[in-house]
């Protein structure tokens, strides 16, 4: 029988479940519009007071900003030597500190900005976009190919990624390219299986069945109806993505398996100040610090357009 | 529920195939010799030839990959290029080191961050909820091995209160247990952030649910409510999270391994990658993702047995 | 509320003046105001309202369970010496379950699904420390015996998968009745039931409520249900109690314009079938606001100019009857009000109030002949692994059907009846294993997709749910001019097609912007009707086209179907399990029990005359809107057998008042009788 679930969004949200199939008397369409703007703006509100989206904004255009303005910000070449300044500490000419060939920290810092952005930017679009196709086909094709495409994903996420890594470089030598393709192929999976929940969910619905009886063909189907209703979370997936794909960058050029010396990395930097650990410390807490506040940004921005434009993936997994 | 189980296995079986199958594959898809790519560029003629003679690389590939594959079941996983001795003793000196990490640090973590998540989903919007929410954010933002960094630099290079560099001595417990403080430290403290909200997560959605409403309406006392309804259903995902993230978890605990120097089996697989040791690498791998395997795969089948629709319907 | 009100029998419960808000994003929705009634012991008292009324919500504040948004504003709850309202939260805890406890709307989600029913039983008696748990399972398995649960002893080990619907329900009943709480709550207790399982959880409360001597409390929309279980009855509208009183006065003698008009929109309750439903126009208030004057005024026939500036008053009659309006009394008393019953007061807002005429052609549309569907429950692998014999179920099972130009069929079933297979089927959406479908004369079962295609224009379906059979990201719009984009029409404005649409099924032009979200299932409806509509369709199948609609503006869609039918010579086949709705728009109906046909005919002869045992039953079993025609006792029990365990012979004959033996050997041929009217009965009743 049709349950009648009128009481339990009555209860809820405690606006009464109106049913109206006259001429709705009450909500003009100006009150309606009027309604939503509201709404809207509340959301905005809702955004604007939530400090963790503030300074996740923050944070996150301060990311952008450093790195796509690090040759007009940084005050020195990031390659350049002064040996007999090396290992000095924080001061006005260099904030940051200068690394064991005297190349100053901050310049180091900002340049390796733009490595991890340009990774985190390929990485995460090339990973979306795979992921989406592919879990599309597995949410909306055959069985067969369905578990064919899930036993893929879950060997791909057999691999911790460094293990991958390490076995990886192990055959080719360390590089940036190979960094790049490691964090795609091991992110993959997870859009895919978001993107593949999603349009299982979907398929079942009664509004893909009403296309279907509308003659509407796979195609059109997919893209117009599943994609649109899937690439939500993806999104939201992805501002989350960014700070994991980050980290692997810096993590594998930190073991010295990524971007290779002398290029300005995060991971590079923490490396040679983990080497000179106890003669200058501030190196990792220099090369620490972009990191943490880039990943921190992101997620706070993630978590915080989730709470506000998917309310239900927030509270669910 | 047996048919599930040999079905998992199967599939299990299946993937750490595949995953040796892409190791194997990698190293014979790149240009040049087998040999030269697993010792590098500065291995002597006579080593490579030795190499070859080993790995039966005159062989058709695929035959050198069952010949693995069948000699791995045995528990043979070659010999070490350098010293010749069986890559599989080698892994078990080790190996040890590594669970002991692993447990330590996921279990701190389940300790601490189930049951904040819990009463962070129980009291929702109060300052624990918020400070929970916060340190759950932060945890997981940081990375992993960052936090090992940091952590050796305060605690054992400025405050000196634990040791930086090894796993302790053999004999010795309690040497071994200070060795062990920080690394699990530094890869349980996102799991707390992870666990905590999955929890609170998973026990908000729950208690939303038609069911806690009865319980409540039948009067039954809170304690019972959170614990021994909501809670029970609520712990599922948390289960599942788990088993997903735990390929992560080897990641951290590799990260760490190699920042304090334990020689667990992250260890190994990295001073075998700077040594062109192929044969441990392998064997390490494969070994790695058996356990990654095992515990996803325990965690699938706990899961299954413990919601009674899901029992019955394999 | 006057002081005299309550006569008689002693209140149990007492509610006076309550008034609770709940704070949405939208503003502060004012849901229940001055709410005031007493619940008379021994007796079962029925709160009836439709959407938004707040009947819910009244039953929450009662147990202090209303949701974190809401504010209780003023009133009190007497409940011995207490009161409710404020009580604090372990005093309230003490009462739940144990002197007041509740039978939940849908057990499919009100049951934990991961304990048993006798850990969940014997938690309900925790409060009974002396007791072992020895004895509360003794305690459990009686009362699970009490509401009908065959096998009691073994089956209280099991979880709540394992039981049926209907037995789900039971044992809720039974978990609320373990303490013997001098209070029962029950909350739309058979909405999510099927027809005949209704009838006899009806029987059951009637039955336990004597026993027990309880008082209970039923919330729901269906005014059959109220007629023929409760004793009081209290009238909700827009979180008012508008009117209260004996159950016979509120059914026979309603004085409120909108219980009456409620009355009057009742298919149930309408013999007339020549005539369109009567709708009460407009919608409910918006509650946000701050209202003046009669809460109804805005859809009230009889409004008056001060009925949108004073309150009316609470008229009483004695006891514990009321009505608020101020045709009852005052300066403004209508003596002449209100009206004999067979005065209709509600307006149609329509031309005419007779049906439109339809022509019905003799050719048929859409012709079903012997139609087999099968659905395979198990993997071929696995069912060699178990063992497992029957790898599928036959969803339909020789099927013959027919519905020509002009024609109104309605197919009747109830869960498992494989009414919506068949409707998917014939739109190719199902694969049919054997059998015909005919549509003008083509065959078209298992026709491949591209050839299907073009038919597709000729056939439409409107879909149970109309929100969620929409695309949530698409426009009104978009989605009503979608058909034309996938068929490929050239050569139209599709704005001008959308609006035309609109306008056809009267929804405003400013809708067309919307989004799915954004409607209302009413107006959601019409959305799936116009674009049902684009192409200009031949046949339309409806599945549950009211559905989730209150009675009183059901009226307006099937109106409006019938409209466009006269006007286009559209066949309709209207699946659905609403047997009083049927009776209204359908010319023929066929009746479906787990899959087969059992009975087919004109509508009216089918009802009058049934032939076959579970066409009666069905019949029987409607709940009647009129405590005058109350059921004595139950013609059917048990449950719709399990599609995966089709019993041999005739499907019905374990429930049927009249198996033989030869109903329980073989399953009976399809037979046509002289007057058209087909059964599939081995004894049919005439």
């Amino acid at each position: 029988m049709i349950p009648v679930s009128v009481n339990r969004s009555e209860i809820e949200t405690g606006i009464p479940a109106v049913d109206a199939s006259g001429l709705p008397d009450y909500v003009s369409d100006a009150e309606f519009r009027e309604s939503a703007a509201r709404e809207r703006r509340e959301k905005l509100r809702m955004f604007l007071t939530n400090w963790q989206g503030l300074t996740g904004l923050i944070l996150v255009t301060l990311f952008f900003a450093s790195a796509i303005f690090a040759p007009w910000l940084a005050p020195y070449d990031p390659n350049a030597l002064d040996v007999p300044s090396r290992l000095s500490g924080p001061s006005w000419e260099h904030p940051a500190g200068t690394d064991q060939l005297g190349r100053d920290t901050f310049s180091r810092i900002l340049y390796g900005g733009r490595v991890a952005l340009k990774i985190a930017a390929i990485g995460v679009s090339v990973a979306l976009v795979v992921g989406l196709i592919l879990g599309m086909i597995a949410g909306f094709g055959p069985r067969w190919l369905d578990n064919l495409l899930l036993l893929l994903f879950d060997t791909v996420r057999a691999f911790p990624t460094i293990v991958l890594a390490l076995a990886t470089v192990a055959l080719t030598g360390p590089s940036l390219g190979m960094v790049l393709a490691i964090v795609i192929i091991t992110s993959i999976p997870q859009y895919a299986r978001v993107a593949r929940t999603a349009t299982l969910t979907l398929r079942n619905t009664d509004f893909i069945l009403a296309e279907r009886s509308l003659g509407a063909s796979m195609s059109r189907t997919l893209l117009h109806h599943v994609m649109p209703n899937v690439v939500g979370p993806l999104l939201i997936l992805a501002a989350m993505d960014v700070p994991v794909v980050v980290t692997v960058e810096a993590g594998l050029s930190f073991l010295g398996l990524g971007v290779l010396p002398p290029t300005a990395s995060w991971g590079t930097i923490l490396n040679e100040g983990y080497l000179v650990i106890r003669d200058a410390p501030w190196m990792v807490i220099a090369g620490g610090i972009p990191l943490i506040l880039t990943t921190l940004g992101f997620t706070f921005l993630g978590e915080a357009l989730r709470d506000i434009f998917d309310p239900r993936m927030g509270k669910g997994r | 529920m047996l048919y599930y189980l040999t079905k998992r296995l199967g599939l299990s079986a299946g993937v750490i195939c595949l995953v040796v199958l892409v190791l194997f594959s990698l190293l014979h898809l790149i240009p040049g010799d087998p040999a030269t790519i697993a010792l590098g560029p500065r291995a002597t003629p006579e080593a490579i030839a030795r190499y070859a003679e080993k790995m039966h690389l005159d062989e058709p590939v695929w035959r050198q990959f069952l010949i693995y594959i069948g000699n791995a079941i045995t528990g043979d996983l070659g010999l070490d290029v350098f010293s010749d001795r069986p890559v599989t003793a080698i892994i078990m000196e080790r190996i040890g080191f590594t669970l002991a990490l692993v447990f330590a640090g996921m279990g701190w973590a389940m300790l601490l961050g189930i049951p904040l998540g819990c009463l962070a989903a129980v009291k929702p919007n109060s300052w624990l909820d918020r400070v929970t929410g916060v340190l759950s954010v932060g945890t997981i933002a940081v990375p992993s091995f960052l936090v090992s960094i940091w952590a050796l630099l305060i605690f054992a290079v400025h405050l000196r209160w634990l040791p930086a560099i090894g796993a302790g001595d053999p004999g010795d417990l309690g040497d071994q247990l200070t060795h062990l403080v920080l690394p699990a430290f530094a890869i349980g403290l996102s799991w707390v952030g992870y666990l905590a909200r999955m929890v609170r997560a998973s026990m908000l959605e729950v208690m939303g649910e038609n069911y806690i409403r009865s319980a409540r309406a039948f009067g039954l006392r809170p304690r019972r409510v959170i614990f021994g309804y909501a809670l029970r259903v609520a712990i599922l995902p948390t289960i599942t999270l788990i088993g997903m993230g735990f390929g992560g978890l080897i990641s951290s605990t590799v990260f760490a391994e190699i920042i304090f120097a334990r020689p667990g089996i992250g260890k190994l697989i990295f001073d075998a990658v700077m040594a062109r040791n192929f044969p441990i690498v392998q064997g390490a791998v494969l070994v790695a993702t058996g356990l990654y395997i095992l515990v996803v795969l325990m965690s699938d089948i706990l899961i299954a047995w413990y919601d009674p629709r899901v029992r019955e319907s394999l | 509320m006057p002081k005299d009100a309550i006569a008689g029998s002693e209140a149990l419960l007492d509610i006076r003046n309550l008034s609770v808000d709940f704070r949405t994003p939208r503003g502060r929705v004012k849901a229940l105001r001055d709410v005031s009634f007493p619940i008379r012991k021994k007796r079962i008292v029925g709160i009836v309202g439709e959407s938004g009324s707040g009947k819910s919500t009244v039953l929450w504040a009662l147990l202090g369970l209303l949701a974190k948004n809401a504010e209780v504003v003023a009133g009190e709850v007497r409940f011995g010496d207490r009161d409710l309202l404020h009580a604090s939260e372990p005093q309230l805890r003490a009462t739940r379950g144990e002197e007041i406890s509740v039978v939940f709307q849908d057990p499919m989600t009100s049951q934990i699904p991961v304990l048993t029913y006798g850990t969940q039983m014997r938690d309900v008696l925790y409060r009974r420390r002396n007791a072992s748990t020895a004895e509360k399972r003794r305690m459990a398995v009686e009362m699970l015996g009490k509401v009908g649960i065959p096998d009691p002893d073994k089956r209280i080990d099991q979880y709540p998968h394992h039981f049926s619907g209907g037995m789900r329900q039971r044992a809720g009943i039974a978990m609320a009745l373990l303490t013997g709480p001098q209070l029962l709550l029950a909350d739309e207790p058979t909405t999510a039931l099927d027809v005949t399982m209704e009838a006899q959880i009806i029987h059951l409360l009637q039955d336990l409520q004597k026993e027990l001597d309880a008082t209970v409390v039923v919330v729901s929309h269906n005014l059959g249900l109220i007629a023929e279980l409760c004793d009081d009855v209290v009238v909700m509208y827009a979180g008012e109690v508008i009117e209260a009183g004996d159950v016979r006065e509120i059914f026979h003698n309603a004085q409120h314009p909108y219980t009456r008009a409620l009355l009057e929109c009742d298919p149930a309750r309408i013999d007339d079938v020549s005539r369109k439903l009567p709708v009460i126009p407009g919608d409910i208030p918006d509650l946000t606001r701050s209202l003046s004057g009669c809460i109804y005024a805005p859809r009230c026939q009889r409004a008056m100019p001060i009925c949108r500036e004073k309150t009316p008053p609470d008229v009483a009659r004695g006891g514990m009857s009321l009505a608020r309006c101020h045709l009852l009394d005052g300066p403004h008393h209508d003596t002449a009000w209100p009206p004999p019953l067979d005065v209709t007061t509600v307006g149609q807002g329509e031309a005419s109030a007779r049906k439109p005429a339809r022509v019905r052609r003799d050719d048929p549309l859409l012709e079903v002949t012997d139609l087999n569907v099968q659905f395979e429950t198990v993997g071929r692998l696995r069912a060699r692994l178990k063992g497992i014999r029957q790898r599928h179920v036959d969803a339909v099972l020789d099927v013959s059907l027919s519905v020509a130009s002009g024609e109104t069929v309605g197919l009747v079933g109830e869960s498992g009846s494989g009414k919506t297979t068949l409707g998917r089927t014939v739109l190719n959406l199902v694969q049919a294993q054997a059998g015909r479908v005919r549509f003008e004369g083509q065959d078209t079962h298992n026709m491949p997709e591209s050839r299907f295609k073009p038919l597709r224009r000729d056939m439409a379906m409107m879909f149970q749910d109309p929100v969620g059979s929409l695309s949530p990201r698409k426009s009104v719009r978009a989605l009503i001019t979608e058909p034309f984009q996938i068929h490929g029409v050239t050569g139209v404005d599709l704005d001008a097609e959308a609006e035309r649409l609109a306008e056809m099924v009267r929804l405003p032009k400013p809708f067309l912007s919307r989004y799915p979200h954004e409607l209302s299932g009413g107006q959601a409806r019409r959305v799936g009707v116009a674009r049902a509509l684009a192409l200009n369709p031949k046949l339309i199948i409806a599945d549950e086209p009211t559905a989730g609609l209150d009675v009183s503006v059901q009226g307006e869609i099937l109106n409006l179907m019938a409209n466009l039918q006269a006007e286009h010579g559209l066949g309709y086949l209207i699946i659905t399990h609403n047997l009083p709705v049927v009776r209204h728009i359908a010319d023929r109906l066929a009746i479906m029990y787990l899959g087969r046909i059992v009975e087919e005919g004109r509508t009216a002869e089918v009802f009058d005359r049934p032939v076959h045992p579970y066409t009666r039953a069905l019949v029987d079993g409607v709940p009647q809107p009129d405590p005058d025609r109350r059921r004595k006792h139950v013609s059917i029990s048990g449950e719709v057998p399990s599609l995966l365990n089709r019993p041999e012979g005739c499907d019905f004959a374990a429930r049927c008042p009249l198996a033989q033996d030869r109903c329980r050997t073989g399953k009976p041929a399809h037979v046509t009788m002289a007057d058209g009217r087909r059964h599939a009965c081995h004894f049919p009743l005439h």
